[in-house]
């Protein structure tokens, strides 16, 4: 033992500085994310599926089997993310920056969307916008009189809208947070030297704001990229194909070499346009300048134009939250989804088994899955939220201080990964690699485990995303002053980075926890059927074409993860100052 | 002996006679299963739909002391399910239920990981093709559906090369065959059937058909045709019931889904209808098919819920076979009669799949359509 210390004293030096932790992060992300991807390459490789790779890139069928989807993805990816980050910065500046009134209000319903599945989102979008070309019943405003082209009933622009409603609070989430850490004394500096809002907005507020702001877009590009949903059901119509719902359709028909392709050609491709955006925006400068001291500053005062601020805020709000919840509620209650408002019955939530509705399916609450399905889901949200976190605060630590270098940039590159694959693919993935015995490790398929270490790995990026924004923040000095004295490697992430960093750890471990509780691809091919998960239980309603209980299930799993939302505010009201006066 | 030495050699005994039981129960009766089932006190099923919560009760009852367990899950995710399970050494499903025939043959029959079996007394009962290579339990159908509220005289289409003309450009509904196996199918069966598809082209328009360069068969001439006419697509059989068959509508689009979803239209207000005076045929109909899987843990309870999803003697299947006794679903059995308000399987014009002349062309057809979109 006594020669222990001076051994590990010496390595300690001997080492290039912070190498043994880049390994060690580098082989955990490398295991749960590279490992799996990796597995589906080399299925692509064999000698009966390497002709997948010249029919998917070169042959007549690449134009719509590639080429074209790839356009669209990108078109939407890009689209969105500007779009999510244009009003979830507006959102979280009027929230976090100034004085318009229901700030509170407006900040819990701006990090709602996010936990509304899209294809609620989407249905909610046809029931007002749909035309006459499916046929059927036609949507709201049709039935007001109005013609409704098609471009504006089906295909990109609708697709671009719902997916924009739905990640925006994502980039809310993020910037506000962000935002939320600027430092006062900056700022009222900046006032009492007569600066104007504009200069103290170009010169303060963004460049602090701005690794949150490219978090965000990248959250949002990757999830518009890598969404089954909103292009299904208002793209499909047009014929208009992204390579999700052609990774989809592929696997579907059996075709799965072509589309263990198309994924891993996004994935490419996405990682490409991720990094080059990173690089634009900011590879220029490093921003370090919260110190942890520093009390709130004044809000902006907004004049005559706080109420038309607010009527923007709230109506923003209302379209995105209060309405597809309306629409999920009501189609949870209406016998017939082509007329949502009348004839409401609590059957599908409480009834009995009635041979003449639905071929006698009992109403949700009477699903002997019910309680059981809710408690799993739950217990995974919370692990996954918690295994989720300290992964995601290694790697963000890791990154934030040694930014350069190879292994940084592999390790930067390889967290973010899992967002540009579709759930389904790296369901598939995993179990291609942990489904069988490896050495001494039993088989974990069909394991709460296997579901544990998929869900962690598969949410790698939101964790590492938003802690990422807050710790680059946390100024190097602190850290650098404390490794000084000799505290270790664990002693500085508990006792300065953690607490300074606590409020965007919060805010992902919040965005695991939703995510994981509504997230269906990823566990569809995990679980077994006998530890069934409530997104699971959705699904299999909607497949049989019991929407409305599919939706009772839906509102259920909505009900849990704004109940998780407001318990984390008021764990944290302590340390939300942007929501104090 | 000791208690501990007999409970040995019994399952020492127990063990060598394993291969001969094996083989003894395939023809055993439902009533000498029994006993072997009860031992064994569980059954998972596989199934690929929703309806075998209904079997699942009935199966209780008839058989108190086994546990039925049904499991809900589409064709594709139940191959995945089993090829992972087989990797992983786990044999969780007893029973398999399930459809997209083509596809299952080579990647779960051939592939050992699903093993037929049909029970003794079905061995006069069902035509040699619902036996072999799997047994066939029902037959549902993908075919021309219209709504009869706004036709109330009757289809308003007689041959299916009507959808290619004008009057129903952008009026012909269904699922993208590239994203759902059993429309992937139908598209194959236009192209199987090219000889038929080309002497309707000829009752419908007194030409022969001419086939555009590079198109090779009337089949595919069709399908051509029907994605120039602005077919539309959507990713669900329930969003093309709604199109078609919503009430209310004054120029309602026609389509392809399931003739057993006219059971939903007094539930959902649809007039769906099937179009079965169409030239050549008005779609498919295929079969469901029912196996026992690899290395099931409890073959005798396996075969005996194979044996109760057959149904009992009477006209109408009874319990087991009641969840799968609606219009629109036909059994396999020829002592079964068909639902009265269905159209007798006799005069319905659907073709019937031979699933494997539809996997050796599947893939091709599919490429064909991935080019027209």
């Amino acid at each position: 033992m006594a020669n222990m210390t001076p051994l590990a004293e010496r390595l300690r030096y001997a080492i290039p500085q912070g190498l043994s932790l880049k390994i060690g992060v580098l082989l955990a992300v490398g295991a749960l994310i590279a490992g799996p991807l990796l597995r589906i390459l080399s299925e692509t490789l064999a000698p009966q599926t390497i002709a997948a790779w010249s029919d998917v890139v070169l042959s007549p069928l690449s134009r719509n089997l590639l080429w074209v989807p790839l356009s669209n993805t990108l078109v939407l990816g890009i689209g969105v993310a500007g779009g999510c980050v244009l009003i979830g910065g507006f959102l979280a500046w009027l929230v976090v920056m100034t004085d318009v009134p229901f700030r509170r209000t407006i900040g819990l319903l701006a990090t709602l969307p996010f936990m509304i599945p899209s294809f609620a989102t989407a249905l909610a979008w046809s029931s007002l916008f749909r035309n006459s070309r499916v046929g059927g019943q036609t949507g709201f405003l049709e039935a007001l009189g109005l013609a409704v082209p098609d471009w504006l009933s089906w295909g990109m622009v609708p697709t671009f809208i719902v997916l924009t409603a739905h990640y925006y609070s994502l980039a809310f989430t993020v910037i506000a947070a962000a935002l939320a850490t600027v430092n006062s004394d900056l700022v009222e500096a900046a006032q009492m030297t007569g600066a104007k809002r504009g200069r103290i907005f170009a010169g303060i507020i963004l460049p602090v704001a701005l690794p949150a702001i490219v978090s965000g877009a990248s959250l949002s590009f990757a999830g518009a990229v890598s969404n089954f949903a909103a292009p299904a059901l208002l793209g499909l119509p047009v014929r208009m194909q992204t390579m999700a719902t052609r990774l989809f359709g592929m696997i579907e028909i059996g075709q799965t070499a072509r589309g263990y392709v198309i994924a891993i050609l996004l994935i490419v491709v996405s990682a490409f346009f991720l990094w080059f955006g990173n690089k634009v925006i900011s590879g220029r400068q490093s921003y370090a300048t919260i110190t942890g001291k520093g009390g709130r500053a004044k809000r902006f005062e907004l004049g005559p134009v706080r109420l038309p601020l607010l009527a923007i805020g709230m109506t923003i709000c209302a379209l995105t939250t209060i309405v597809p919840v309306v629409v999920l509620i009501a189609s949870s209650l209406a016998p017939s989804s082509s007329a949502l408002f009348s004839n409401w019955t609590l059957h599908y939530w409480l009834g009995t088994s009635n041979p003449s509705i639905a071929h006698g399916q009992a109403g949700v609450l009477h699903n002997p899955f019910i309680v059981s399905a809710t408690a799993t889901t739950v217990s995974l949200g919370l692990v996954v939220a918690i295994t989720g976190s300290i992964l995601g605060l290694m790697v963000a630590f890791t990154l934030a201080r040694y930014r350069t270098g190879l292994v940084s940039g592999v390790i930067n590159q390889i967290a973010f990964l899992p967002l540009l694959v579709p759930g389904i693919a790296f369901g598939a993935a995993y179990i291609a690699l942990f489904g069988a015995p490896i050495g001494p490790f039993p088989a974990l398929y069909g394991t709460f485990t296997l579901l544990v270490i998929a869900g962690t790995a598969y949410l790698v990026p939101f964790s590492v995303q938003t802690g990422r924004a807050v710790i680059q923040q946390v100024s190097g000095d602190l850290e650098e002053s404390a490794r000084l004295t000799g505290a270790g490697f664990f002693r500085r992430l508990s006792a300065i980075t953690m607490p300074l960093a606590s409020r965007g750890l919060a805010a992902g471990a919040i965005i695991i926890f939703v995510k994981i509780m509504r997230d269906l691809s990823l566990v569809v091919l995990l679980f077994t059927p006998t530890t069934p998960v409530l997104s699971v239980l959705a699904y299999r309603y909607a497949s049989e074409g019991f929407t409305q209980f599919a939706n009772a299930i839906t509102v259920v799993i909505l009900v849990i993860s704004i109940a998780a939302t407001l318990l984390a505010n008021r764990l944290q009201t302590k340390s939300q100052p942007w929501l104090k006066n | 002996m000791t208690l501990k030495q007999v409970l040995l050699s019994t399952a020492a005994a127990g063990l060598l006679a394993m291969p001969a039981v094996a083989q003894d129960l395939d023809a055993m009766s439902a009533q000498e299963l029994l006993p072997l089932a009860q031992e064994e006190g569980t059954v998972t099923v596989y199934s690929f739909t929703s309806r075998i919560a209904a079997v699942e009760a009935a199966f209780e009852a008839r058989y108190p002391g086994i546990d039925l367990v049904g499991y809900d899950a589409s064709s594709t995710e139940q191959i995945a399910r089993l090829r992972a399970e087989s990797a992983a050494g786990i044999a969780s499903a007893d029973v398999v239920y399930i459809s997209d025939a083509p596809v299952v043959l080579s990647e779960l029959l051939e592939t050992g990981l699903i093993e037929a079996y049909v029970p003794p007394r079905m061995s006069d009962l069902l035509p040699k093709e619902f036996k072999s290579p799997l047994l066939a339990q029902r037959l549902s159908t993908k075919v021309l559906m219209y709504n009869e509220e706004a036709n109330p005289d009757g289809a308003p289409v007689d041959n299916l090369w009507d959808l290619t003309r004008d009057e129903w450009s952008g009026r012909v509904v269904m699922v993208d065959p590239l994203q759902r196996g059993d429309y992937l199918d139908l598209m194959v069966e236009f192209v199987l059937r090219s000889e038929e598809m080309a002497a309707a082209y000829e009752a419908e328009f007194g030409v022969p058909v001419t086939l555009d360069p590079g198109v090779e068969k009337a089949g595919i001439q069709f399908i051509t045709d029907l994605f120039a006419n602005d077919i539309v697509l959507v990713s669900s059989t329930d969003d093309v019931n709604a199109a078609i068959g919503s009430m209310g509508q004054s120029n309602p689009p026609v389509g392809f889904t399931s003739y057993s979803d006219r059971r939903d239209n007094e539930d959902e207000g649809w007039a769906l209808q099937v179009a079965n005076d169409v030239t050549p045929s008005n779609g498919i109909i295929f079969p469901a098919l029912l196996a026992l899987a690899a290395d099931a843990g409890h073959p005798a309870a396996a075969r005996l819920a194979i044996d109760f999803l057959m149904g009992d003697d009477s006209e109408t299947g009874g319990d087991g076979f009641a969840p799968f006794y609606v219009a629109g679903d036909y059994a396999t059995r020829t002592d079964i009669v068909s639902h009265p308000d269905a159209v007798p399987l006799k005069d319905f014009s659907a073709w019937r799949i031979v699933p494997a002349a539809t996997a050796e062309i599947r893939q091709d057809v599919a490429d064909t359509i991935l080019i027209l979109q």
